[in-house]
């Protein structure tokens, strides 16, 4: 309890402690009284080396408190000249600290210090521990993955879907144009060449061809040769083109060639 | 050398239980780490010194010491047979290239920090942060702990503290939880070191500087810093200055 007591460079009080527990040694007898003498030693070794110590640096004092004043001062302190005996808590003189007074500090520090520069990326955070990302944007990817296929199909069969109604409407229309002129003239077969060759375009032609081929293929028309062994087209009523084709059985083939030239 | 041999690129020493399964327990020697270095494709080895540059760079962001365990585990890995010349040359490339000093503080436990090979420039401070007001206060514990001896006790910083207007329950406006800061973050850091007193009740502590305080100032600068507060000259404390200067 009197360490401080025993600290201070004046008192012999440790000296004189040891001298009586010495004393007291001697008469000890059972093993709990030595074992109290032992913990008094240790004490007494701790106190004796802190008190080596502050003769150490008692060698030239340093004025802690003197130390603290300046330190504010630097700081920029602002000392209120008020006259106040008893403030809040002893022996801290009244002031105001502006709020960057430890910035101030620092900044004077700096230069004492050999500290390396915190290493930022210019361009956002660096997470150092990337598994988290990572998973979250694998399940992203995933999820994405899977709706973007989805997507696909759905768009191709769009697509596709165009395609067979483009030719369908063709085809249909086609058989239109080749009924109603027929209605319109009965007697007249229609020249083959007459109706899908397109003055203008050559590929269009070609398209009129692949159209009209459906045309015959499902029976609803029919070509034949007339008289001058040009190719003519002429309409049938489904049921008897059907019919007939189921009949006989004949399926006949013809193979067209137009080059450019000739189309010319 | 023969002794040495067993343990070339071998995962598990004898009962070194931190190194775990990426044990250097007996490290090679260089003539070993020169000859596993022809085995391995340059590049590769440059990558890795390059991923060691970046994982220090990153790691010591928060200025707690870097384990070499941690750097074996992430970044060495299967280089582990090369691993001094690994280190040697991030060593190099950080301080050719960053100004930087990569420093083992811990040569048992194999623990490094990042130190700038440079003196600070006058008015470089680029950022305003909580790091400059950190460090002013630092630096203020750290004068207090050399002037007293090299050695002080918590009750005695914190008086000290508190005419600077810190008291470790109250909240500050800069710091926050102070005391929190001062016995957590600075330990856990290497700047402070706090230790018990054997045989307190109710216990004390001991705080001195801690190894990367040893390493980022010294004595004498702290002095310097001393005096220059007090508008007095360094050799004004006589013990101090003879120990600094030593």
């Amino acid at each position: 309890e009197n360490r401080e007591d025993m600290l201070s460079s004046k008192s012999n009080r440790l000296t004189e402690a040891l001298e009586e527990a010495n004393k007291l040694f001697s008469g000890v007898s059972c093993a709990r009284e030595a074992a109290l003498d032992a913990q008094f030693l240790v004490l007494a070794s701790n106190i004796g080396k802190e008190k080596a110590n502050e003769l150490h640096s008692q060698m030239t004092s340093f004025d802690s408190l003197a130390f603290a004043e300046d330190l504010l001062t630097f700081m920029g302190i602002n000392r209120i000249e008020v006259e106040e005996n008893d403030s809040d808590s002893e022996g801290i003189p009244g002031g105001y600290l502006p709020s960057n007074a430890w910035h101030k500090l620092g900044e004077e520090t700096e230069k004492y210090f050999r500290r390396a520069p915190s290493f930022h990326y210019m361009l956002g955070s660096f997470k150092s521990d990337p598994p988290v990302p990572r998973q979250r944007i694998e399940r992203q990817k995933k999820a994405t993955g899977g709706e973007e296929k989805r997507a696909m199909p759905a768009q191709l069969k769009k697509m596709e879907e165009s395609h067979q109604e483009a030719t369908e409407k063709e085809v249909e229309r086609i058989l239109g144009l080749l009924q109603t002129h027929f209605k319109n003239d009965p007697d007249t077969p229609i020249s083959f060449f007459d109706l899908v060759i397109d003055p203008n375009s050559f590929a269009r032609t070609v398209e009129n061809i692949f159209h009209v081929s459906f045309i015959i293929r499902d029976g609803f028309a029919r070509l034949k040769l007339d008289d001058d062994k040009l190719p003519i087209i002429e309409p049938l009523k489904d049921n008897k083109g059907k019919r007939d084709d189921h009949s006989t059985g004949a399926r006949n083939q013809a193979v067209i060639s137009l080059s450019h030239q000739e189309w010319k | 050398m023969s002794q040495r041999k067993r343990s070339k690129g071998s995962g598990f020493s004898q009962g070194n239980d931190e190194d775990e399964d990426y044990g250097v327990s007996q490290t090679p020697t260089h003539t070993q780490v020169q000859r596993n270095l022809e085995r391995r494709s340059q590049d590769q080895v440059n990558q890795k010194v390059s991923e060691l540059v970046q994982f220090l760079l990153v790691k010591d962001q928060k200025k707690i010491p870097i384990k070499r365990v941690d750097i074996l585990k992430k970044v060495i890995r299967e280089y582990k047979d090369v691993y001094s010349e690994i280190v040697n040359r991030a060593g190099r490339t950080l301080q050719q290239v960053f100004g930087l000093q990569l420093v083992e503080i811990d040569t048992k436990h194999h623990i490094y920090i990042l130190t700038s090979d440079l003196p600070r420039a006058e008015g470089e401070i680029m950022h305003r942060d909580n790091q400059t007001a950190k460090l002013g206060l630092l630096m203020v514990i750290l004068s207090f702990i050399f002037m007293k001896g090299n050695s002080a006790k918590d009750g005695a910083v914190w008086e000290f503290l508190r005419r600077l207007r810190l008291q470790p329950g109250e909240r500050h406006e800069v710091f926050g939880d102070v005391k929190k800061l001062v016995t957590e973050e600075f330990v856990r850091q290497k700047y402070l070191e706090i230790t018990p007193i054997p045989l307190t009740d109710p216990p004390e502590f001991k705080y001195q500087w801690g190894p990367r305080a040893a390493k980022e100032t010294s004595k004498k600068n702290v002095l310097r810093f001393v005096a220059k507060i007090q508008g007095k000259d360094p050799t004004f404390w006589v013990s101090q200055h003879h120990e600094a200067e030593s």
